[in-house]
């Protein structure tokens, strides 16, 4: 993967230790293993283990009150799922939103980081600006905006009753509450995207522009030449990044809408906790988050089909 | 296209490369007018939270809220978050965040060393492991660590959270610190080790100071996540004195009882610090999340 390789200098490389001394031979061979121990056995504890318990607790029929008391139903979670039209509805939200996200993230983030790739008065302040959102917690993020999306008092209805549009129940009419949602999600993710762009801008050696500039090349054909083929690696990496990410987001939506209006936000993410956390239900609610991760994954391998047909074309 | 020169910058600090002469496609009134839109879009909902703090009660309900704050109502905030117990949970969030911080440093710092300066079986297997967990949806995962958590008692607890906000933070943790100690020159460790320092010694004495700019971002960006986290707390603490500030303020979501202006103020007092704090290190939060959770 090329993100870290195109932002940051590459690491100096590293003869690894090899000449021990014999009579540290025994314990040279398991040293390592005391420092990178911990951490395994920890994530094996509380990851690994855990996603095993969530896969087998798909295959059980288990309330909330006696998480260990759960009966194997065989997949009839899974059946009960793929037969019923809230789950699509659940998936299909789960791509809108991510696929909206991603999108108006990738696309603001990028244009802003050129935007701000060049050198102008107030460029700073602008660029703290505009980076803020990324730094104000998630649950805060979720009260300003729950507050101007207000269907009575919110300022977004002052400013579209202005315009002569009338108020509008942006968080609990099925028309908008994904559009919210959105919107919300893109203004707390979309500055993380154009930090990383911006710095791999500003890797891009000057002799480049120079020379294009010599061979009188215009602004079009110069990002078409240089900026682009230099940024697109990055782009592509953080495009993934905030595709998995977005499967996974679940704060935003649960505080603004809660899976509403009329489960039109009920992404997969949403949903497994309202099945656990609401309807009780465990085994269906880990089954909804077994297919959510499949999703997750399946973003990963075409994202990496992808690259490796570019490498492949590049070749 | 030939647009003219851009004016040239005034007291530029030397560092910076400011001048990135490719970026051309805009005419500059269009260049100013979406910088005024971004800016707008990015600053109005912070503006707006400061506005509502600091709005009259009567302006919230009914009559329409006025576009400045009301900067006299400063003098009262003492008591406009009086009727929160925000204090109280901001202790919470820092005792959370810290303990995740310091947990997840501990692992991070042991594992990055071993993944940048042995050749053992089993590397590949572990790097995966710390890839691939980063991936789990906590929505998955909340189901079981629950159970897991009910049978070892270990619900409504801050120790317990911080045990499973541990397991999210870390592997990005591990992966910026072995990235920091890769570019440190192993001379400097070889000289040590001549003297018959063992490596313990080494690590902690010698290397570390070394890497220090990266554990800090690293313990910025941990630190950032359990001040964050949202979705297991809620999970797993039922108590009200025990929570962290972000399930506090989110339970005055959708309720009026407590009057919108002082949750506001809350919410400020909870978004300040991380503001402030992320001012002060973006360069290395961004270098370091990147490298973090890129590197497989």
């Amino acid at each position: 993967m090329s993100l870290r390789t195109s932002i940051s200098p590459p690491a100096v490389a590293q003869p690894p230790i090899q000449d021990a001394p014999s009579r540290h031979h025994m314990w040279q061979k398991i040293s390592p293993y005391i420092y990178v121990g911990p951490a395994v056995i920890y994530l094996i504890i509380f990851m690994i283990i855990p996603v095993v318990q969530g896969i087998q607790l798909s295959f059980t029929k288990t309330p909330l009150v006696r998480p260990d008391g759960g009966t194997g139903v065989g997949l009839e979670n899974y059946a009960k799922l793929l037969g019923s039209p809230q789950f699509y509805n659940s998936l299909g939200a789960t791509v809108l939103y991510t696929a909206a996200t991603v999108l108006f993230a990738v696309v603001i983030g990028t244009g802003s980081a050129l935007l701000l790739n060049r050198a102008f008065k107030g460029r700073t302040v602008m660029r703290a600006i505009i980076t803020f959102p990324w730094a104000v917690p998630t649950v805060a993020t979720a009260l300003i905006f729950g507050w101007i999306f207000n269907r009575s008092d919110g300022v977004l209805n002052e400013v579209v009753g202005v315009m002569g549009i009338g108020q509008q129940g942006w968080l609990v009419d099925p028309k908008f509450g994904m559009a919210a949602v959105v919107l919300t999600s893109v203004w707390k993710v979309m500055p993380l995207v154009m930090l990383v762009v911006l710095a791999s801008l500003q890797s891009i050696p000057t002799e480049l522009y120079e020379a294009t500039r010599m061979d009188g090349a215009g602004a079009l054909e110069t990002f078409r030449a240089v900026t682009w083929p230099h940024i697109a690696p990055t782009v592509r990496v953080v495009t993934l990044l905030m595709t998995i990410w977005s499967i996974r987001r679940f704060e935003i939506i649960y505080l603004l809408t809660g899976g509403g209006p009329v489960d039109s936000t009920n992404t997969l993410v949403v949903n497994v906790y309202r099945q656990a956390f609401s309807n009780q239900e465990l085994g269906r609610a880990a089954a909804i988050g077994a297919l959510g991760l499949v999703l997750s994954l399946l973003v990963t391998v075409v994202y990496f089909i992808m690259e490796r047909r570019t490498a492949a074309k590049e070749a | 296209m030939s647009t003219k020169e851009a004016p040239p910058v005034l007291h530029a600090p030397a560092r910076r490369r400011l001048k990135a002469p490719g970026q051309r496609n805009f005419s500059k009134p269009v260049r100013l007018l979406l910088l005024a839109a971004l800016v707008l879009f990015s600053g109005f909902p912070l503006y707006w939270m400061l506005n509502t703090a600091l709005s009259v009660d009567s302006e919230l309900y009914g009559q329409a809220q006025g576009w400045w704050p009301h900067w006299e109502r400063l003098a009262d905030f003492g008591e406009l978050i009086g009727t929160v117990p925000i204090f109280k949970w901001l202790t919470n969030s820092v005792v959370i965040a810290g303990g995740t911080t310091l947990l997840s440093l501990v692992f991070a710092v042991l594992a990055g060393y071993a993944l940048s300066r042995f050749k053992f079986y089993g590397k590949g297997a572990a790097g995966f492991l710390l890839f691939a967990t980063q991936m789990l949806p906590e929505a998955l995962l909340v189901v079981p660590i629950y159970a897991l958590f009910a049978s070892l008692g270990l619900l409504n607890g801050m120790g317990g959270l911080i045990l499973a906000n541990v397991a999210f933070t870390m592997p990005v943790s591990v992966w910026i610190i072995k990235g920091a100690i890769d570019a440190i020159p192993y001379e400097i460790e070889e000289a040590a080790s001549v003297d018959g320092c063992p490596r313990v010694t080494i690590l902690s004495l010698v290397l570390t100071p070394l890497i220090l700019p990266s554990v800090a971002a690293a313990a910025v960006i941990n630190f950032f996540d359990g001040w964050n986290e949202f979705l297991l707390a809620k999970t797993f603490i039922a108590e009200r004195d025990l929570w962290p500030a972000s399930v506090g303020l989110a339970s005055f979501v959708g309720q009026y009882l407590t009057s919108l202006n002082s949750v506001m103020a809350a919410a400020l007092l909870f978004t300040l610090p991380a503001l402030i704090f992320f001012l002060l290190v973006q360069r290395r939060i961004v270098s370091g999340l990147t490298a973090g959770s890129v590197k497989g």
